[in-house]
Parts: structure tokens; sequence; C-alpha cells
């Protein structure tokens, strides 16, 4: 008994601290009731005359074996005066207690994109328990349309569009993904500019025959769609004032320097060739005594990838780049960033954060040169295309 | 022997004292200095060392802060120093205990826990705050590799995703930025004071002034360093970015493969942050306890202070932001004052130099 009154104060801490531990950490020991809760997985914000229409995409699990497995999902639209009011009435609609811990994605209406879109992601920024890593979108009409569209690869259109922004896809340059901090990072900063990739969707060729075959399938079923990411949206103030083309948006990817094994469209007497990236750099800096002077450099290693002509097989087999070829590349890539730069200067979008660069390099040049702009800026460009061997 | 060893007083100092201020400083930082966020910290760190300096020289005089003021200006006038010092613990109890709270109910729950999922760090609290120095000091020996651990993995974590021209350019602020950050940082930084309960319970020697006050300045370093990362990833959004400690790490390239690896050192952390919670408390306790040394007296004080706060926790769920204010707008003069001036002023009336 002496014995143990003597050890009762350790067991009694070590009761303690685990009670501590468990309570800290227990995540309400895991209990979310599924039946009572709307796991979000995209977010679609569209501007109405009264306010706001958010489109919340909600996972349903489809069941466990393998034919019937994954998730679908089903769009709830909810109206308010802000998307705090919307996802308030996503709650009172359907009893269902919104989550927005697993939303990876946002989804602006192109129309919604032309107003401050700020006041629409603030709410997500806010939520504590929403990622700032979520990646946003702006897309062709409205986001309702976009998220209610039935995918013709994925179960969820959400999924499908997640699957444009993988790191092979940014890899290729062919999109440009952004995520809700990094926009705001933009938005907030000395810039006041950022970037969003744009959505299409278009019906997927031969979908009367695909449609049979899908869970959704069958007469009078919505085409399914396929969507694309090539194009990106520049904003200035939160507003969306421009759209790149798909040329810009590789361009824009080059100089960020995030190309790795994508392709390049180039000509030989006439007729194109395609080269694959092997390296890229990227960068722009600003320079200039008396003007502004913005520097855009793209360096390129390059390989052959192939040839839109019949070619022997010895030329088949070597990966070597014609001058010429090179000449072509780099000449259409001048050309796009030329392009690209006079695109987001005269949309007044400071995309390539001049400003910023500014105002952290040189406060003396910043407090000269804030107002002028972009858009006093000239452009020096500096491309290098280079072959492997 | 209540006493603790030097190296495990090193350990607080280097190792539990900083994670205290990872929960919302680093936010309230780049509020009021924005970019230049690094300069006020550095200077509280900087001023709170010469306070641990001027405590620990006080230390080796192997005394009880009560004997010494006793001899110097009688009983009853030590007594009620003590007791000023005791509400003063108490009252910086207030904010890193609030601040624990929010981050276990913000980080560790998807959605709103009730309060009472809080309630039972009272019961720890209170069970600590009535254990001997010396115990004390040997859960430091065992909090400190964890503190490491989860320090250095949250910063391995983060570094990648930090951009750290967002700090650029230096002393944008200006001036103003630096006192406005300065004044709201002040409210974490009172370490000093909690050592003060602790004189003649420290096994002091001739230059662990010095060696305190370094290790102080060593754990202050990796603050710092987690600062700059902090701005680097969030730059100007940085101010929307509570208990971002918990965050940061996130944007690790190998997350979305391997899931939140992070939130082993996120609990890592939050572990030595809940002892370092209830150390304000445990000072406390310990002011009145060398005053009167009756032996129940830890015990009925440490349920006390426990159910105070619990309390005064519950009354105030909802009102962090007026607390904050409060204690970090209106009266931040008070932190420089008590963790300080006063150990400069118990210097300067107590210290004698050590006999040959």
């Amino acid at each position: 008994m002496r014995k143990f009154l003597k050890t009762l104060p350790m067991k009694l801490y070590l009761l303690l601290l685990a009670a501590v531990l468990f309570s800290f950490f227990s995540n309400d020991f895991g209990l979310v009731d599924i039946q009572k809760t709307a796991i979000i997985l995209a977010a679609g914000v569209d501007k109405t005359e009264n306010g706001f229409l958010l489109t919340a995409q909600i996972a349903v699990p489809k069941g466990s074996d393998r034919t019937t497995g994954g998730t679908s999902s089903v769009e709830i639209e909810a109206e308010g005066k802000t998307v705090s009011d919307c996802v308030t009435s996503i709650y009172s609609k359907t009893g269902w207690v919104p989550k927005l811990v697993f939303c990876d994605l946002i989804v602006l209406g192109e129309e919604t994109a032309k107003s401050d879109v700020i006041s629409h992601l603030n709410y997500f920024l806010r939520n504590e328990y929403m990622p700032d890593s979520c990646l946003v979108a702006v897309c062709e009409g409205s986001a309702k349309e976009l998220l209610s569209s039935t995918s013709a690869l994925a179960d969820a259109s959400s999924l499908a569009i997640e699957q444009l922004f993988s790191d092979a896809a940014q890899k290729s340059g062919k999109v440009m993904p952004n995520t809700l901090k990094e926009f705001a990072i933009g938005y907030y900063g000395v810039s006041k500019s950022s970037y969003l990739p744009f959505l299409r969707m278009a019906d997927q060729e031969g979908a009367e025959n695909a449609a049979s075959g899908s869970s959704s399938g069958g007469e009078g079923t919505e085409p399914q769609k396929i969507y694309t990411a090539e194009e990106t949206a520049i904003f200035s103030e939160g507003r969306m004032v421009g759209l790149l083309s798909p040329e810009e948006t590789l361009l824009f990817s080059m100089l960020e320097g995030k190309v790795f094994a994508g392709t390049l469209s180039a000509e030989r007497e006439g007729e194109p060739v395609t080269l694959t990236v092997l390296k890229n750099d990227g960068s722009v800096s600003l320079k200039g005594e008396d003007a502004p002077k913005a520097v855009l450099s793209v360096s390129l290693v390059v390989r052959l990838c192939c040839r839109g002509v019949t070619a022997p097989i010895a030329d088949v087999s070597d990966d070597s780049v014609p001058k010429e070829v090179l000449e072509s590349a780099a000449s259409a890539l001048k050309e796009h960033a030329a392009a690209l730069f006079e695109h987001a200067k005269s949309a007044g979008c400071d995309l390539f954060n001049l400003k910023r660069t500014l105002y952290r390099t040189s406060p003396k040049r910043y407090a000269k040169w804030k107002d002028l702009l972009p858009g006093a800026a000239e452009v020096a460009l500096d491309v290098s295309v280079s072959s492997k061997k | 022997m209540n006493k603790i060893s030097t190296r495990q007083l090193y350990f607080l100092l280097a190792c539990i004292m900083p994670a205290g201020k990872l929960l919302l400083l680093p936010t309230r930082l780049a509020e009021a200095a924005g970019n230049d966020l690094l300069f006020p910290a550095a200077a509280c760190y900087l001023l709170e060392a010469g306070a641990v300096f001027c405590v620990l020289l006080l230390a080796e005089r192997n005394t009880s802060l009560y004997d010494l003021l006793r001899e110097r200006v009688g009983k009853v006038a030590a007594g009620i120093l003590l007791a000023l010092l005791s509400l003063f613990l108490l009252f910086a109890a207030l904010l890193p205990l609030m601040e624990q709270r929010l981050f276990v109910q913000s980080i560790f729950y998807d959605t709103l826990p009730s309060l009472a999922a809080f309630a039972p760090f009272f019961l720890f609290a209170a069970y600590l705050c009535a254990k001997p120095l010396f115990s004390l000091g040997r859960m430091w020996d065992l909090l400190a590799p964890v503190a490491i651990a989860g320090l250095l993995g949250i910063l391995v974590l983060s570094v990648g995703s930090a951009k750290f021209g967002a700090l650029l350019p230096v002393g944008a602020g200006g001036g103003r930025g630096f006192l406005k950050g300065s004044a709201a940082a002040a409210c974490w930084f009172f370490d000093a004071p909690l050592l003060l309960p602790m004189l003649g319970h420290i096994d002091a020697k001739k230059g662990t002034a010095w060696r305190g006050a370094l290790f102080y300045l060593a754990g202050g370093g990796a603050i710092l360093f987690y600062l700059a990362v902090f701005y680097a990833i969030y730059a100007e959004t940085a101010v929307n970015q509570l208990f971002a400690f918990a965050n940061t790490s996130k944007y690790f390239a190998g997350i979305t493969v391997l899931g939140r690896i992070d939130y082993l050192f996120i609990f890592a952390l939050a572990l030595v942050m809940a002892f370092y919670a209830a150390l304000p408390l445990q000072a406390s306790v310990g002011c009145w306890t060398q005053t009167f040394r009756a032996k129940p007296l830890p015990v009925l004080l440490s349920v006390l202070f426990s159910a105070l706060f619990f309390a005064l926790l519950s009354l105030l769920d909802l009102r962090f932001g007026d607390v904050m204010d409060c204690i970090s707008g209106t009266l931040f003069w008070i932190f420089p004052a008590m963790s300080a001036g006063l150990p400069l002023l118990l210097l300067l009336l107590l210290w004698r130099p050590r006999r040959a």
C-alpha cells in the first residue's frame, strides 16, 4: 500500500498527460458524420444581380466494390449577398455541414472575374479550414455551368480539371496554374497583379457513343465534356484585364523557368518541326537609368522531337537540331515574348512584378517610377535556343 | 535538494522558451512591422537576454528571491514585491493560455470543439504547478530534444517554399514600424521574470549568467530564422496567417505524396508549448510558496490558479481579439517594465560580488 501511495503522483501525472494528449490531438476522434457533412471538392463563384451564386461540388461516395467504386458528386447551388451567406444557405437548404478542408479548386465565372475577385475570394482566404494551396481558375461562361457539366474523363468535373494542373502539365508549359495563396500575395503586393488559368470546355467528340457506356449515360443526357486551360487570364487590382493566348502562356511559363520536357513548334523550309525542351531558364529583370526597361530572358536547350514530313531512318535517329530550326524557334519565341509583354502592358497588368522588383531592390527608383510601371516600360528580349549537341 | 542544474536551465532558455513564441507572435509582428519583422523581434530578444543575464547573476548568490529581498528591504516589502511579481506572472499567463487554446481548437480540429476539450490542460497545469522545481528540470531534459526536433523539422520542410526576397527592402517600415513591432511583440517576452522565482534553486556557477544569456539568444536566433521563413512564405498575406507554424511546412513538395508528415513535428512542438504555457502559473505559485512556506500551499494555489484561468478562459471565450488588443496594445508597457526593468532594478539592489 505504501509503495502504491509513493508512486501514485507519477501514475496520476501519466494519466493527466494521457488525458491532455487525447484531448489535444484527438481531432474529435476523427468523428465526422458523413451523413451530415458535405465534403466540398470544388466551389464555383458567379456574380448575380443580388450578390453571388455559389456552386459547391459535393463528393458522394459511390460504393466500395471495384465496379462501382470512386467518387461521384452533386452540385448544390446557393445564392447570397456574400460568399459566406451562400455557404450558410447550403447548410440551411441541405442540412449538410459544408466542409471546405478538401476543397482543392475554386472556379470563377468569366463575368465574375471582371469585377474585383478578391471580394469573392476573401471568404476562402479567411476560412482557417480552407487550404490556401487550393487552385483557382477562371472559366468561360459561368462557374455553375462548368462544375455542373459531366466530364468525359473523370467522375467529377473538378477532378478532371485538377488533372489539367498536374505537375506534368505544368512542366509542359501549356498551363499556368495558380493557388489562392499566390494570387492573394500578388493582389496585396505592390504590383497588385496576378494571373489565373482560363478554363474552356468543349463537347467530347463522339460523346453520343461514349455517354451510353458511362455511369451517367443514356438518352437525353448532356454531352460529356473535356476541358482545356491553355489560356491564362491576367489580373490587375483583382480584375481580369486580358487573356493570354496559348503561345503567350507557353512563353510566360518559360519566363518562369518551369518548362521541362515540353514541346515547341518551329519550321524548316516551310515544314513543321517539333522540338522537345530539355532545359529551360527564364527570368525578367528591370534595368535602365532614365526610364524603366524590362529584360525578358529565355534560354532553352532543345532536341528534335519529330518532323512533319516523311524522313529516312537515319534522320529519325538523329536528334540534333539544324541551325535553321533553332533560329526559327528563337524567332517565334521572340515574337511571342514581345506580344506577351505588350499584351500585359496595354492591359495595365504588372504580370512580371516589375514594381515589386523595383520596390525590393531600389526604393529610390521605385518612388520615381511607381506610377509609370508597367505602362512606360520598354522591353528588351534575350532569347536563346540551343541544341543539346 | 530542490535544485535544477545549469544544463536544465540552458535547455529551458534555448529550447522550451522559444516554443512559446511560435503561435501568434509572427502574425502580430508582420501586422505591426511588415517585412521588417525581424528587427523588433531581435530588439526584444536582446533586451530580454540582458534581463536573463541580470537574473542569472543574482542566481549566483544561491539564495531565494524572498530571502535576498528580506535581507535588503525587510519581510513586509519583500512579501509585497513577490506578490506584485506573482500578479504580473498571472497577467502574463493569460495570453499564452488563450493562444494555446485557440491553437488546439483551430489546428487539431476540423470543426469548432467545445471548451471542455481544453479543460484537461488545466488539470495538467495544476499538477505541474504543484511539482517541485527539480521535477520540472527533469521534464526540460526530456522536452529539449523534442523541441529541437520539432522546430528543426518544421524549418527544414518550410524553407524550400520561402522566397526571401519578400523581406526586402530592409527598413521599409522605418522607425515607426520598428517601434510598433517592438510594442506589439513585448507581451511575448517575459522570460526573465519566469526565472526570478527559481532563484536559490538554480545550481549556478561562475559564468552561468553569460552562458544563460547566450543560450537564450541561440533560441532567439532559431525564432528569428523561423520569422524570416514565415514572412518569406506568406509575404503581404502574412498578417492573415494565424498559427502559421502549423502551416508553413505544408507546402513541402513531398506532403502531397506522403500526407501531412509535418504533423509529427507540429505535435512535438505543441507538446512543448503545453509545458511552456503552464510555466507562468508555476512561477506565480513559486512566488507565494517562498514567501509563506506552508506545505499545502503549492497544491492549493495550483488548483486555485488553474481553476481561475479555466473560468477566465470560459468567460473570455469569444473575446480573444479584445484581450489581445488590450494586452499587446494598451498595456504592452507593463512587459518591458517588469521583464527588463525589474531584473535590472533587482540586480542593482541585491547584487554583491562573489567572495573569493
